[in-house]
């Protein structure tokens, strides 16, 4: 009954969803369909890509090509132009992620040249309109030491490359750039002056040495003849005896650099030359461009009280060239880099001129001369590192509704003059919205409010370079964004403290991660919905932070408060006054390298909350094993199981063992004689109880596992065979249950351990990321989604995985509908969710639950970003998205007038048989 | 009346279909074998005795059908077999529908009865429609449509909930 009335008592939608549990159903559905795909219409309907090339290293404007575009390499290791007028990504080319796809140079003439890797070198010429490689040759470098100072230019159709061996010469090789001829034998120019402070000029390569005190400026131009070295006394210069050099940002024109963060320095006619233009900040970032005529310095910096400066100086006389500075107010750009300029002179003789800017947050901007951005791309976004799903809040008319249902007491009047205060605001909105399509269409983006289904949420990204972004997850529009550069996301952790369904309260998410220099804790509490600091805001701590959860309990502000464990066991509660909340609370922390984990009882000593060491185990047997944690997958903290058991042939019930303090590790280490071992664990974190175990020789973890309800799966390496595997477990309680249906589980009560079932796969494909389907009930089927490193993302049925999968199946295990086992998992095309858009890198997908039991939320984060969603067990709860509304209108419109016109004639043939 | 008089006169075992004298008579003679005295004992004698037996014999008749109905039902339920399709599960329906509509109308069929055997009519005619509906559950019973088993009743069941709360992973350090 209470049940019932739950399911009933707030709309019709709760009756609907109440009969869409009826679990009979699901199966039945389950049982027909087993592939996803969508129609060739439906593509882009419930997803989205994104499309990121990671953090510009180089970047040069390509003017020759019609299209006008701007070619970037970037730290991600990838290639790419960008659209002049767009900044979208006209083609791109991922090289490998390692260091042998690393980008050394971008040239950009009208060919377009890069050397990328890391001895050999890969030579590549590409063709700019199309991205098509059109040749490559290898070079390999002899002396591999010093490699990583080596620098490569283009001049003149030669590819230099210049190898300083510092304290004692260069060795400068020129190469053909069209065959890879050498032209001549490698030079080496004696120069023992050289170190690791120098600074390339190209040609010039100069260098402060010298005693302290008498410290001598020098240069050489390595790619001449004749040796010629410039050689300055430091004090000549400027006035101070300690020198730093830097060197200019973005492709300048004219060999310089900046001498003490402070002179700009440029070398004509092979002398030092000190130029007029005063460096507006010591962090400026300073490039010389071709002012169409005369050679000009652009310098941009951010500081904390005005924002963002964009200067112009011409070289020769100093003086500021006024056409170019920034007009607007922005202060979003921190630390500013030039990637790269482009000046012309336009028909009415002015300069027009665009600047490509790199900031601190990744985010790049093309500028107008006047400081107008152009457009901007985040590139932070190609690097995430937590990802949390945030519910929006319900519209101020159903929050009114809600409150209404929530006041119990009062009298009868003053509830009907309630009901017809919210029946007039319904009306109110009724005609607001008849009256908008006339109006102004500035509400082109659906109001940031629930809608009916909850398909419509906040994805809250935390990015490693320590920018937050929230986005709109049904169109992918990045809604806020915060930069905090403190923030060091290494193993950084969200929280979602309160959800939006309690109004008044706000949303409250709280990111936990580390502070950049100090490594101690920070704490960001902010509103996912808009973006504003809440709360705690920025909070700096002053201890390192160890764990931390939230306490499951909420305040009378329905906060969930924010546990932290520090460095020496401490504990501290926001806000401090939830202290007294702290029951049942347990922690446990895994040491990655040592593979030994620690669980932790929190109770709360009238005081203060104390932590309290309750068990300790060693996952890899003893302390020198040497085995280190893989992969830690606890369950998701807001999954409730409405499905208590697998209904078996003869019809009775297997119940599963849904314990959801268990926490499945996954660790590998050496073996004396299997070479490497993969050991899983399933542990319960409150006693340390370890529910299930399973060891696989020759084989190598990956980071990839899965845990929901009661079925675990992880991925290896089999070294043995050379191939990839997924191994299963189900936990089951038995055809009896230990408990009464219902009850509370208490992981210190049950005495009972789990029986397990295994079973291990091959995966003929490289997973790169896995994750399973959330559904609000867990009613739905289960589907594993598995990244591959093709870029597809396949949608792997639960059933394939199914560890009870038999050989031979009995008719009772037919019935059933369990598959027979076959070694190899099937991967077919029309199980790929992303259909044809390859998606480069995936490294995480994260899902979250819909309002739809069907429906499960996914976004996949790597170089791209992928939204969609998927219903494992087909839409049963939704009708079809091309469902003919028009036509089952038009038919119910017709049947109802035939049957009243019927009616007419009926009744006036009935007359006319009287009267006869 | 006279002329039937006449006729019997003249000539007792004939039948003349040509009579010449035009004799019009008004009233057609009895066909043969037709005796008004004895048609006035019968309807004397046998109206209090015969049609209650005969009564009482329907309504036994009625009051049994339900049973012989029994081997019929288990012949139809032998032969539509077990499998949940179309047909074996309308003949189920038809089986469990009858007995419980023939229990609701019991009253209606018993209607006119009064009399001594009245009681025990009602009550075979009531153990008749329940032998029809038990077989019929059992029917849905060796068919599986019976709810009997835990895994009917699972979807119902609560959700688990949870004493102890964890929270935790590798270390942030």
């Amino acid at each position: 009954m209470g049940m019932l009335s739950i399911y009933l008592k707030p709309n019709f939608l709760g009756l609907l969803k109440f009969l869409n549990s009826v679990n009979w159903c699901i199966v039945l559905f389950s049982l027909i369909n087993l592939s996803e795909c969508i129609y060739e219409d439906q593509i882009g309907k419930f997803d989205w890509r994104q499309t990121y090339v990671g953090r510009v290293k180089f970047a040069q404007f390509d003017t020759v090509s019609t299209a006008k575009k701007i070619i970037v390499a970037t730290e991600e290791n990838v290639l790419a132009a960008l659209n002049l007028k767009t900044g979208q990504v006209m083609w791109r080319h991922v090289f490998e992620s390692a260091s042998t796809g690393n980008i050394q140079l971008l040239h950009v003439s009208e060919k377009l040249v890069t050397v990328s890797g890391s001895n050999p070198y890969l030579v590549r010429r590409w063709e700019p309109a199309t991205g098509v490689l059109l040749w490559e040759w290898s070079l390999t470098l002899q002396n591999e030491e010093y490699a990583e100072f080596s620098e490569w230019w283009v001049q003149n159709g030669l590819l230099v490359h210049m190898l300083p061996i510092f304290g004692s010469h260069i060795e400068v090789s020129m190469y053909n750039l069209m065959t890879g001829q050498n032209r001549g034998s490698t030079s080496k120019l004696p120069a023992i002056w050289i170190n690791e402070g120098c600074a390339l000029s190209v040609p010039y390569y100069t260098c402060i040495s010298g005693e302290a005190g008498s410290q001598q400026i020098l240069s050489v131009d390595v790619t001449s003849n004749s040796v010629q070295i410039i050689n300055k006394p430091l004090s000549d210069l400027v006035q101070t005896h300690e020198g730093i050099l830097r060197s200019l940002d973005g492709n300048s024109i004219i060999p310089a650099f900046i001498l003490n963060e402070k002179k700009l320095v440029i070398i004509k006619n092979n002398q030092f030359e000190v130029t007029k233009v005063a460096l507006g900040d010591t962090l400026a970032s300073v490039t010389i461009a071709d002012g169409t005529g005369e050679p000009m310095v652009i310098q941009t910096w951010s500081d904390s009280s005005k924002g963002f400066h964009l200067k112009a100086h011409s070289i020769a006389t100093g003086n500021d060239i006024p056409e170019i500075h920034c007009t607007e107010n922005i202060v979003n750009i921190p630390d500013p880099e030039i990637s790269g300029t482009m000046c012309t002179k336009s028909a009415k003789d002015q300069l027009v001129c665009r600047i490509l800017v790199t900031a601190a947050d990744d985010s790049l901007q093309l500028m107008q001369q006047e400081g107008k951005i152009l457009w901007s791309r985040e590139e932070a976004l190609a690097n995430v590192v937590a990802v949390e799903f945030v519910d929006l809040p319900v519209s101020d008319l159903d929050a009114a509704i809600e409150s209404e249902f929530d006041q119990k007491e009062g009298s009868i009047w003053a509830a009907f003059s309630r009901r017809l205060h919210t029946q007039y605001q319904q009306l109110q909105a009724l005609i607001q919205s008849l009256q908008r399509p006339e109006g102004t269409k500035e509400e082109d983006t659906s109001p940031l409010v629930r809608d009916y289904f909850n398909l419509h949420k906040i994805i809250v990204l935390v990015t490693d370079v320590g920018k937050i972004f929230g986005m709109d997850n049904l169109s992918g529009a990045i809604l806020w964004k915060l930069y905090e550069p403190n923030l060091d996301t290494e193993g950084v952790v969200m929280f979602t403290r309160r959800s939006a369904r309690h109004p008044p309260h706000d949303a409250y998410l709280t990111i936990v991660g580390k502070h950049e220099e100090t490594s101690n804790g920070l704490i960001i509490s902010l509103n996912p919905v808009r973006g504003t600091l809440v709360g705690e805001r920025i909070l700096h701590l002053d201890v390192q932070v160890m764990q931390c959860t939230i306490l499951h309990q909420t305040d009378n502000e329905k906060l969930h408060a924010l546990l932290l464990l520090d460095k020496y066991e401490n504990v501290q509660v926001f806000p401090q006054f939830s202290a007294p909340l702290v029951e049942n609370m347990f922690l446990y922390v895994a040491e990655k390298n040592t593979a030994k984990v620690q669980g932790y009882a929190l109770t709360y000593d009238g005081k203060e909350v104390i932590a309290q060491k309750t068990w300790s185990i060693n996952l890899g047997g003893d302390s020198n094993s040497r085995h280190r944690i893989v992969k830690v997958v606890a369950k998701s903290p807001s999954e409730r199981v409405h499905s208590h058991g697998k209904v078996l042939g003869d019809r009775s019930v297997l119940y599963k063992y849904i314990n959801p303090n268990l926490v499945l590790f996954v660790t590998e280490g050496p073996d004396p004689i299997h070479k490497d071992v993969v050991v899983a664990t399933c542990v319960d974190a409150v006693s340390g109880v370890v529910a299930a175990a399973q060891a696989h020789r020759r084989a190598r973890a990956l980071p990839l596992a899965v845990h929901t309800d009661n079925s675990l799966a992880y991925v290896y390496y089999n070294d043995k065979h050379r191939r990839t595997e997924i191994a299963t477990m189900e936990l089951y309680e038995g055809k009896q249950r230990w408990l009464a249906a219902g009850a509370a589980f208490s992981s210190l009560a049950s005495e009972r351990a789990p029986g397990v079932e295994r079973q291990a796969y091959i995966l003929p494909a490289a997973p790169t990321a896995a994750a399973s389907t959330d559904t609000e009930r867990s009613l739905t089927d289960k589907h594993v989604l598995l990244a591959l490193s093709t870029g597809a993302i396949v949608e792997m049925p639960w059933l394939y995985l199914e560890p009870r999968r038999p050989v031979t199946p009995s008719p009772e295990q037919r019935e059933e509908g369990l598959v027979p086992y076959a070694p190899e998992l099937p991967l077919p095309s029309e199980a790929v969710i992303n259909y044809n858009r390859t998606l480069h890198r995936i490294n995480s997908i994260y899902t979250a639950p819909s309002g739809l039991e069907s429906t499960s939320l996914v976004l996949a984060t790597g170089l791209d970003l992928f939204y969609t969603r998927v219903a494992p067990s087909k839409t049963f709860d939704l009708l079809k998205d091309d469902f003919d509304y028009y036509l089952i209108t038009v038919v119910l419109a017709a049947l109802i007038l035939a049957s009243y016109s019927t009616k007419y004639f009926a009744s006036r043939k009935m007359l006319k048989l009287a009267w006869k | 009346m006279s002329s039937q008089v006449k006729s019997s006169k003249k000539f007792k075992w004939a039948l003349d279909f040509n009579q010449k004298n035009k004799v019009i008579s008004t009233e057609l003679p009895s066909p043969p074998g037709y005796s008004q005295s004895s048609n006035a004992s019968y309807t004397e004698s046998s109206k209090d005795t015969d049609s209650n037996l005969l009564l009482i014999k329907k309504l036994w008749d009625v009051a049994l059908g339900p049973l012989k109905q029994v081997p019929m039902n288990l012949f139809i339920m032998y032969m539509a077999g077990n499998s949940i399709s179309i047909f074996p599960i309308m003949m189920v329906g038809m089986l469990i529908v009858r007995p419980v509509k023939a229990l609701f109308s019991t009253q209606s069929t018993f209607k006119m009865v009064e009399g001594t055997q009245a009681a025990g009519q009602k009550f075979v005619y009531f153990i008749g429609n329940v032998v029809n509906i038990l077989l019929a559950l059992y029917k849905c019973q060796s068919m599986g449509l019976l709810p009997t088993h835990s895994s009917d009743w699972l979807a119902f069941e609560e959700p688990q909930t949870r004493v102890e709360h964890i929270g935790g992973g590798i270390s942030l350090i």
